[in-house]
């Protein structure tokens, strides 16, 4: 069944049966490109004032301790010094610093500065003086004396674990998570559907996998960074690399116990996020800093801060079990989910109940499902929102599962997976079931073209089951292995974006929307939406976004929401505006408004006898219409009423050397329904960027920590990110699809190029080697050793 | 970082004495300057000193201590004499932008474990040229350094040799796990092993056993390389452990004697 | 102490201690595009050219860069923009902050080598890492930016 965002009109009926778009499905480039390439300043710290206060923040040197004192005497006395804060001079409110909708699913564990730090790297004091180099020494000579506890660190060993990370009395759920932090738990959840152990027992085919996958880092180029100041209203203004700027506004001022209204969040180009921004970093301490001295304060991380201080991936331990009949049909699957949240539980239960909700309705026809498990505290640095959002670490053990069973039933693996995979029009109860933090959304699948990119997958690849693996050279291996997967497009009824368009005098329109530009070119596409749903040029819409005192609200960037649900905001806006501008034109024309036709930015009447184009119109609106005059503007909302999931089948060909155990990536291939792809150029490259993130996750990238829990891997010295010779090629295309929810039928690109990688690389290795490895990543060392450990039980 | 003082010696002369009678730091590529020094008193600028040259000499190459590695991989006579020996050892470090700056002498004078330069200097049979006019074997100096204040004029290789590099990394750019280079002189067998994760070392026993002819069966070759890895201490870091490098030391030294030997 | 750098041709003056990088004086001067991505010179972030050959401005004394020609990419605004022109084609401009020094080193790549392969030009720009795009869009760009210029 067919839904419409907005009121459809009869064009806008044909345009989704012949798909024949203007301006939607192909390449525009993006508006602010040739201006990031010069490097114009855009950045936070390009903006920043020059006289701005630099804030630099005191970080403690233990996994887990108590503040006993703070003697900032020394450090007052330096010239240049405006303030050292502690936990002191906060309100104590317990908040959470995860970008999310309220109520928040993550509990409300932290304060701005505490008495207690939780983690090496953690905020013990904010230092601000009139340069970096007197706040860097003012911050050497402040004394701080600990109590030191012994840290938990081995996510296996916290639940129930003497120690208690999290003892404070005020800290609360928001509603029930499963919170229960005496037991070192952020976060439970467990659901079935059928009866999981019965049907296992009754299956002549069972396979048991578990897999750890790491920490991960998101390495944005551009590192945390925000300035304030107090304008001539006396309001709190932030600039802030930040993905979610209506989030980060109202937590702060819960925390600071500001009214809103006096509190003002401006985003502007930033440099990279994927979920590593999609929180509050850095705005509280230079709001305080403002608050304190009335001045600008700035805030810029260090690289190594971003890699000890912010947030990474949850950590996991991800057990699967499996149930077929010989002929390869699916009866139950069984996912248990350790998740390790850090310090605090930001995002801890979302991310863990995705790792299910979004990979178990991928098999949707098994008579059986479980899901279930914990998220741990530990003395390490939090984790958080990164691109993926735990189905990268589902599908990890999910999608090597399932080629396990392939193996046992001596199937193809791909055929496995097309006999017990979705298909469009078809729906799963998991949907129903497992949300976000809540329950979910009953959901048919519109659009599911995983058979076409299974089909086509194959073909670029060579696969031939017969042949998955072979030498090139002695002890050289080549192999191929393959996953599918899944992601969503928005929380539905909790992501919600609105957007704006206003007429301006010379026929163009200014579009204000909340949705948060990290780079990714969403400025560009809603735009493009904005364009093709009014028949004007790209340069007539003049975008500007996300800045809470002048663009209408929306969540921000993430879930993959901004194409789907900003998108269907923008669409239902440009929808209203037509309407709006046919019956102010009707009225002057003095006919009906079904009277009049709009097309290619003209009005007329059916007989043409009158006839008026939009830029005359904008004149009339603003100077000549006497009583009639008025700014033609609407304002639009949307919240999607599902989440419909964008697919992917990837399939990789490996070169591995049973000598060192050296994996790399020949030929990368992944074929993706992203339903009408708004910018064709733009999809592609958020799913080939979400691709080699994933090849990053599956083969070079780990998070490590010493003994005491010093993060050892604190510079891109130490924690390398694939370079451009890291890969031989990564093949994207994208297949024909629609989804009739979605604006012009888009679903989401955002995330899904990032899921399949481990996955398939495991498979991979499989193939080459007969061995299955259980730890991310597959260092050569990792796969060396299980090389040689297989050898010995030959 | 800090510098409270700095000089832009006119002489090499002059550079020596402020560093031995001053004690000031010379700086090289300064490439590792700001990881490995947070103060420096006196800061000697060698950069404009006449130090970066590859040039011939009786039957050597001289390498002034200011060539930056680019220069090693892009010289003409290098690549004439060594085919892609330096491009293949240092390609793989950071980027252009960094070869374009760290420096022979730089390296040298940091004896870094890392060093994948170090390690095919080494095997080249390598020697230091220390002002004024001290000539060190490299791979000595690699081991046990000097004692006091020095600064590096020059490196000197021979004219010619067959050799070859092999590394092991986790991703293209990163720090070599594991670095090795062999080479034939037109006299000798040399071998060399570095990032282990402790600075290149000569592996004596392996070279004995290899002789003095240019030809090697296959079976010499793998003994060499096993005696190799049993002959060296590896250790573990952040990223290999010492079982990881030591079983993967023979398949890299024979695959670097097979590839000279070719 | 006060150095003279010769910035894009213009001759600026600045203020600066002697264990200054030259990133940050750069960027006092008002040279933003000159960015800071991660503090240990693997990112290729901070490119600027000296004497037309790329370098990490960050791994650089300010004070050293005095008597050469530093250019950044605003000093050769023309041909950047037509690079951009191939470059925003493909969607690889992203969040835009590698791109300066990016653009940079492939415009210095041009001028080295001759008739690259994508092997030659993946090694050439090794240094400068990304974390949107996956290369595979900027790789596109600049063949297409190459065959280009050479037609």
């Amino acid at each position: 069944m067919r839904e419409y965002v907005g009121t459809p009109t009869q064009e806008t009926r044909e345009l989704e049966a012949t798909r024949k778009f203007n301006i939607v499905a192909h390449n525009v480039s993006k508006v602010d490109g040739e201006g990031l390439v010069l490097g114009r300043p855009a950045y936070t710290d390009d903006l920043a004032p020059r006289d701005a206060l630099h804030v630099k923040l005191i970080r403690s040197p233990h996994a887990f301790a108590r503040i006993i004192s703070i003697d900032a005497a020394e450090a007052l006395k330096l010239p240049g010094v405006a303030c050292v804060l502690t936990w002191k001079d906060c309100p104590r409110i317990p908040i959470t610093r995860a970008g999310q909708g309220n109520p928040e699913p993550s509990p409300h564990d932290r304060f701005i500065l505490d008495e207690y730090v939780r983690y090496v790297g953690d905020e013990v004091a904010v230092v601000a003086a009139e340069d970096e180099a007197t706040a860097e020494k003012a911050a050497s000579l402040v004394k701080v004396e600990y109590e030191v506890f012994e840290p938990v660190l081995d996510f296996e060993k916290a639940l129930d674990n003497p120690t208690v990370i999290h003892p404070e009395p005020e800290i609360h759920e928001m509603f029930p998570i499963g919170f229960e932090p005496k037991r070192n738990i952020a976060a439970a959840y467990h659901m079935e559907i059928g009866d999981v152990e019965k049907e296992l027992a009754d299956c002549p085919v069972t396979v048991e996998h578990t897999v750890y996958t790491q920490s991960q880092q998101h390495v944005a180029l551009e590192p945390h960074t925000a300035f304030s100041y107090l304008d001539l209203q006396g309001r709190l203004n932030i600039v802030t690399s930040t993905q979610n700027p209506w989030h980060t506004r109202r937590l702060l001022g819960l925390a600071l116990q500001m009214p809103l209204s006096r509190i003002r969040i401006v985003k502007p180009r930033i440099g990279g996020g994927f979920g590593g921004k999609q929180h509050v970093h850095v705005e509280p301490y230079v709001a305080m800093v403002t608050l304190r001295t009335g001045k600008p304060a700035k805030l810029v991380l260090n690289r190594r801060e971003v890699f000890e201080s912010t947030f990474t991936r949850h950590e996991m331990r991800v057990s699967i079990r499996l149930g077929a009949d010989r002929d390869g049909t699916l009866r139950a699957i069984d996912m248990k989910l350790l998740s390790n949240t850090g310090a605090y539980g930001e995002h801890a239960l979302t991310v863990f109940m995705v790792g299910g909700s979004k990979t178990l309705p991928l098999y949707n026809k098994v008579k059986a499902v479980r899901f279930g498990g914990h998220v741990v505290y530990t003395n390490k640095v939090s984790a958080g929102a990164y691109r993926g959002y735990g189905a990268i670490q589902g599908l990890t053990g999910l999608e090597a599962a399932i080629d396990e069973l392939a193996h046992k039933l001596g199937m193809d693996p791909v055929e496995l997976r097309r006999k017990n995979m979705l298909h469009e029009g078809e729906t799963s109860e998991v949907f129903r079931i497992m949300g976000e933090g809540t329950e979910g959304v009953a959901m048919t699948i519109d659009s599911c073209k995983l058979e076409e990119c299974i089909r086509r997958g194959k073909e670029l690849i060579g696969w031939e089951p017969d042949r998955l693996a072979w030498e090139v050279a002695p002890g050289r291996i080549r192999a191929k292995g393959m996953a599918i997967a899944m992601q969503g497009s928005g929380i539905p009824l909790i992501d919600m974006g609105s957007a704006r368009l206003e007429l301006q005098d010379g026929g163009f329109f200014k579009l204000h929307v909340g949705a948060t530009d990290l780079g990714t070119g969403s400025d560009t596409i809603l735009a493009q939406i904005a364009a093709e749903e009014l028949g004007v040029d790209m340069k007539d819409i003049i975008i500007h976004s996300s800045d809470t005192d002048h663009t209408p609200f929306d969540v921000g960037a993430y879930a993959s929401s901004t194409t789907y649900v900003s998108g269907s905001a923008v669409l239902k806006a440009a929808r209203s505006m037509k309407q709006k501008l046919i019956e102010a034109v009707a009225r002057k024309f003095g006919v009906a408004p079904e009277q009049v036709i709009y097309e290619r930015k003209r009005f007329r009447t059916a007989d043409g006898a009158k006839s008026l184009s939009l830029e005359e119109f904008s004149f009339d609106t603003l100077y000549h219409d006497g009583e009639h005059m008025q700014t033609i503007a609407v304002t639009e909302s949307f919240s999607g009423e599902k989440s419909p999931p964008p697919y992917l089948a990837a399939f990789v060909e490996i070169e591995l050397d049973r000598e060192t155990g050296k994996v790399d990536v020949i030929n990368y291939v992944a074929v993706a329904d992203v339903g009408t792809p708004i910018n064709t150029s733009l999809a592609k490259i958020q799913i080939e960027g979400g691709l080699l993130q994933g090849i990053g996750m599956a083969l070079y990238e780990d998070v490590r920590y010493s003994e005491k829990g010093h993060m050892l891997s604190h510079s891109m010295m130490t924690y390398p990110i694939p370079s451009r010779e890291d890969v031989g090629r990564i093949t994207v295309e994208l297949v024909d699809s629609y989804e009739p929810s979605g604006p012009f039928g888009a679903k989401s690109a955002g995330e899904i190029g990032i899921d399949t990688p481990p996955a398939a690389i495991s498979n991979a290795i499989r193939n080459a080697t007969g061995v299955r490895l259980t730890k991310l990543p597959f260092t050569p060392e990792r796969v060396l050793m299980a090389i040689k450990e297989a050898e010995k039980h030959i | 970082m800090e510098i409270q003082e700095y000089v832009r010696p006119k002489t090499l002369d002059e550079a020596y004495q402020l560093i031995v009678q001053k004690r000031g730091t010379p700086l090289g590529g300064t490439a590792w300057l700001r990881t490995y020094a947070k103060n420096l008193p006196l800061a000697i600028d060698l950069a404009g000193l006449g130090l970066e040259y590859i040039r011939e000499a009786h039957d050597s190459i001289e390498i002034g201590a200011m060539t930056t590695y680019r220069e090693l991989e892009t010289s003409m006579l290098l690549e004439s004499r060594f085919g892609p020996l330096f491009k293949k050892c240092l390609g793989h470090i950071v980027g252009v932008q960094l070869r374009n700056i760290a420096t022979v002498g730089g390296t040298v004078a940091g004896r870094y474990g890392f060093s994948d330069l170090n390690t095919t200097l080494c095997a080249l049979g390598a020697k230091v040229v220390l002002v004024p006019g001290k000539v060190i074997d490299l791979a000595e100096f690699i081991m046990g350094g000097v004692s006091g204040p020095f600064l590096i004029e020059k490196i000197i290789i021979p004219a010619y040799a067959k050799a070859s590099y092999q590394q092991m990394r986790i991703s293209a750019t990163d720090f070599p796990i594991l670095n090795v280079a062999a080479a034939w002189t037109g006299t000798e067998w040399r071998i060399a092993v570095g990032a282990r994760p402790a600075a290149s070392h000569m592996c004596p026993k392996a070279m004995a056993l290899l002789g003095h002819s240019a030809s090697l069966s296959d079976e010499t070759i793998s003994r060499a390389a096993q005696t190799a890895a049993d002959e060296l201490q590896c250790g573990s870091d952040i990223r290999a452990s010492a079982e990881y490098r030591k079983a993967i030391l023979p398949a890299l030294v024979r695959r670097a004697l097979m590839e000279v030997r070719a | 102490m006060i150095i003279t750098l010769d910035i894009n041709g213009k001759t600026e003056r600045a203020e600066c201690a002697p264990g200054e990088m030259l990133t940050e004086v750069l960027r006092r001067l008002g040279h933003v595009e000159v960015k800071k991505g991660c503090d240990t010179g693997n990112c290729g972030a901070c490119t600027v050219l000296l004497d037309g050959k790329p370098i990490l401005s960050c791994s650089f004394l300010a004070v050293r860069a005095e008597g050469h020609a530093i250019t950044t990419i605003q000093g050769v605004e023309h041909e950047a923009k037509e690079f951009a022109k191939f470059l925003t084609a493909e969607g690889a401009d992203q969040c835009g902050f590698c791109a300066p020094g990016f653009a940079l080193t492939v415009l210095a790549m041009k001028k080295e080598l001759t008739d690259p392969s994508e092997a030659d030009i993946r090694h050439y720009l090794a240094g400068n890492l990304c974390r949107c795009t996956g290369y595979e869009g900027q790789i596109r760009a600049i063949k297409k930016y190459l065959e280009a210029e050479n037609a």
